[in-house]
């Protein structure tokens, strides 16, 4: 066999990432199609070197293959393009229970756009806290220079019980905890030992994101040098 | 020729896959010469794409796949369609007819887009 398609058909395996006994047979089918392909080509008239590589462009490039022919959602799906489905979802796209990418939408949300129930980024809308640039949680604490949540603290903060060097907006904290709207316990965070609890709440979030920034960061560093190791020039 | 993109054509790859399988058992390779060909250059697959499409039928069980000895002695994969997949098809298919009529009648018909039959020696 050729030795581009070999090599093409390592490519695709190693962006793939299956288990080795689905590998071998899925790729025993793409090496039928590539070969079949060449044959029928080579039979129309193309030299058998164009022909290899001419079944290899068709075939699409062998990042996009691979990633494609990855399982649905894993257990850890780390990408160099496209978007990441996983438990642990890293990429320039990801979408996971704890995702890190660009764009992440998850439980755990870690990115310049982060969309999830703890969501920590540039950008962080989140259902319960988020931490950020520009950070909202409707129904949550919001910490970010611009912060919007039923509890917010920053430059900018509107909420609640929100605390800010400008409230934009009257603080609505009187009128969002009183009356019957279940929001009477953020009323704790008005005393002394709430506000040390609120603060140490807040050191905890800039303490976590480092940690599963740097997490994140060395398992994407991973999935590079497996990469690196099996074709530095599929590192650019 | 303009081809459909990609966002056209998501979704409806499976429908097109369940389509060629209806006619008999198929291999990755034939399938996607099969495609091509009924679509006359219209739909451009890239070819290495088309397997996680049938390798996601077969987990949707609407295809089944059974290896075989193929004529250059080597094994191939063969997919089929069952009755799952049978079900399915007809049930997309009536779904497309009825879309394909709405937007026929809204934004005018197709056939411009396809290629005229050659028809040697006519005169007018």
């Amino acid at each position: 066999m050729s030795r581009a398609l070999q090599k093409y058909l390592d490519q695709v395996m190693l962006y793939a990432n299956r288990k080795e006994k689905e590998a071998v047979k899925i790729r025993a089918e793409l090496e039928d199609h590539l070969r079949q392909k060449t044959a029928d080509l080579a039979a129309q008239g193309l030299p058998r070197e164009d022909a290899v590589f001419q079944a290899i462009e068709d075939h699409g490039t062998a990042r996009t293959v691979g990633y494609s022919l990855r399982k649905g959602f894993v257990l850890l799906d780390v990408r160099t393009e496209g978007t990441a489905r996983g438990f642990i979802a890293i990429g320039p796209r990801a979408v996971g229970i704890i995702a890190f990418g660009n764009v992440a939408v998850g439980l755990f949300a870690f990115g310049n756009f982060a969309f999830g129930v703890l969501a920590f980024g540039v950008l962080a809308i989140a259902g319960l806290v988020s931490l950020g640039g520009i950070s909202l949680a409707p129904l949550g604490a919001a910490v970010g220079l611009a912060a919007v949540g039923r509890t917010a603290f920053g430059m900018i903060a509107c909420g609640g019980l929100a605390i800010g060097l400008r409230v934009p907006w009257a603080i609505d904290g009187v009128s969002f905890l009183s009356g019957e709207n279940g929001l009477q316990f953020l009323q704790h965070f008005r005393t002394y030992e709430g506000t040390v609890a609120l603060i140490a709440i807040t050191l905890w979030l800039f303490l976590i994101f480092p940690i599963m920034n740097g997490i994140m960061c060395s398992l994407k560093k991973d999935e590079y040098r497996r990469i690196e190791k099996a074709d530095p020039k599929l590192i650019e | 020729m303009t081809r459909l993109s990609k966002q056209t054509l998501d979704g409806n790859v499976e429908t097109l896959i369940l389509a060629v399988l209806e006619a008999g058992p198929s291999y990755g390779y034939a399938i996607v010469k099969e495609l091509n060909e009924r679509a006359e250059g219209i739909l451009q697959l890239g070819e290495g794409t088309i397997y996680p499409v049938l390798h996601r039928l077969q987990d949707k069980k609407l295809i089944a796949a059974r290896w075989r000895l193929a004529e250059n002695g080597r094994q191939r994969k063969y997919y089929r369609l069952i009755n799952n997949g049978r079900k399915a098809l007809a049930a997309n298919r009536h779904q497309w007819q009825m879309l394909s009529a709405v937007m026929g009648k809204v934004m005018g018909s197709a056939e411009n887009l396809l290629p005229k039959p050659q028809v040697k020696g006519a005169t007018i």
